[in-house]
């Protein structure tokens, strides 16, 4: 064991999407609230979602984000690309193509001084393993976000271990999503839902097919299938549905054979209860395997409840944040 | 209300103009979409549905009818700017009264194959000068 002090903290403006979306906060201004309450020091931003030039950054925009960096003491942590192959509907763009749109945002990453730029699933293997070389030459590492339904060893993941393997490059790690590893549906995913007019049979329904094993298209279309019969109203389906593609409920002791090439952390999480524990997610196992195996990075706390809930997404981080802080102490 | 990210009548309303009445509304999703995988799917004012064909959707100083949305890949729509359904001259509503209006928008995340997302959403407007 080490004597690492573990992740530090942070937090992702996704976060923030619905203090952002109503224009409660603009960009500078979520990152002040940030500094001003002590969420960071880390920052993750999407660039599509902040950065109004994306995936280009001008240079006047460079020099603003610095000088706020500096100023409240935050630091670039992570900044999410997209891999928009499907510009329009249904129609691929080329390999070529969608190689340099990934890197006109890794370009845009160094210039902002993010040291992560975190791709997802849409960037395949084979792309990624050409854009290797690209980071190394910017300094940038690339981390997939091993998001829910996956997990370490899941077979999609498994796909991007081998590639890099064969590539050999420092610049290629993971970004657990602990998205993958949750032990229940969150209760305040189940209020939100039932505020909604969810009719308890939907819910029960949705509590016995979410834990059966199968990819969430199966599961989702055998939910949607037993809610037809019974008559239940498409958006109370669409309601529930998201939690198959959100959460899954894997062994979150299978994130130690990912820490030696973390290169940051989402710290998923749907809400921290009474005793400091979040609803779904087993925080306590998770990150001790992180901090035990040596991990010191960054973990910026992302907040998703957003996607079904008004509550204050300023609160919850804190809340997480603390309950983060607890668990890397004892 | 409808959740911030499913949001397509955005709270600047319905104005009006010399050249015609303007909708306001919202990208639903958290971050911006090229306009290319934006539907604009269904508009209807008090019940009675407005033909598509006759619309403009505007941004910034663009404007496109609803079927050259689909050409424009290159085109982002920045996720906290308002755009506008255009509606030609001559579509006229009473600033006296109150008008229902029913909205919905599509979208086709280009990161996500397959994802087809539906917003509808219906609010009690009046029109602003």
């Amino acid at each position: 064991m080490t004597t690492a002090r573990g992740p530090q903290t942070g937090a992702t403006l996704y976060a923030f999407t619905n203090e952002y979306l109503t224009r409660q906060y603009d960009f500078e201004g979520l990152l002040r609230e940030i500094a001003r309450r002590g969420l960071g020091p880390g920052v993750e931003v999407i660039g599509f979602q902040s950065i109004r030039t994306f995936p280009e950054v001008s240079d006047a925009f460079v020099e603003r984000f610095k000088e706020l960096m500096a100023e409240l003491q935050l630091r670039p942590t992570s900044l999410a690309i997209n891999s928009d192959r499907f510009l329009k509907p249904g129609q691929p763009i080329s390999d070529a193509e969608l190689i340099d749109y990934h890197k006109r945002q890794m370009v845009s990453a160094a210039k902002l001084g993010f040291p992560v730029v975190r791709y997802q699933f849409a960037s395949p293997p084979a792309i990624v393993a050409e854009l290797a070389p690209f980071a190394e030459d910017l300094g940038l590492k690339m981390g997939l976000e091993v998001h829910a339904p996956a997990h370490a060893n899941h077979p999609m993941v498994v796909a991007y271990r081998e590639m890099y393997a064969k590539v050999n490059s420092p610049a290629l790690g993971w970004i657990p999503d602990f998205g993958g590893t949750a032990f229940r549906i969150p209760p305040s995913f189940l209020a939100s839902a039932r505020a909604r007019g969810v009719p308890e049979g939907l819910i029960d329904l949705l509590l016995d097919i979410w834990p059966e094993p199968g990819a969430p298209p199966e599961r989702v279309g055998k939910l949607h299938q037993f809610a037809a019969k019974a008559g239940y109203k498409p958006e109370h389906v669409q309601i529930v549905s998201l939690a198959f593609f959100i959460l899954s409920n894997h062994d979150p002791k299978s994130w130690a054979e990912l820490v030696p090439e973390t290169v940051h952390i989402h710290g998923k999480f749907y809400g921290v209860d009474e005793d400091g524990r979040e609803e779904a997610i087993d925080y306590d196992t998770v990150l001790r395997i992180f901090r035990d195996g040596g991990y010191a990075g960054s973990i910026c706390s992302e907040w998703e409840g957003h996607a079904y809930s008004n509550a204050d997404a300023f609160m919850q981080v804190e809340q997480h944040q603390a309950m983060c802080r607890r668990i890397l102490a004892s | 209300m409808p959740l911030p990210a499913e949001t397509v009548i955005a709270a600047e309303g319905l104005s009006v103009a010399p050249d015609g009445i303007r909708l306001a509304v919202r990208l639903p999703w958290y971050r911006s979409l090229p306009l290319s995988t934006v539907v604009i799917e269904a508009l209807s004012i008090d019940g009675t549905d407005v033909p598509l064909d006759v619309l403009r959707f505007e941004l910034d100083d663009g404007s496109w009818t609803l079927a050259e949305l689909a050409d424009a890949t290159d085109r982002l729509w920045f996720v906290l700017d308002s755009a506008h359904l255009k509606m030609p001259a001559g579509v006229d509503l009473d600033p006296a009264r109150d008008h229902v209006v029913d909205l919905t928008i599509t979208i086709f995340p280009p990161y996500i194959p397959g994802l087809r997302r539906a917003n509808r959403q219906a609010e009690t407007l009046r029109l602003a000068a």
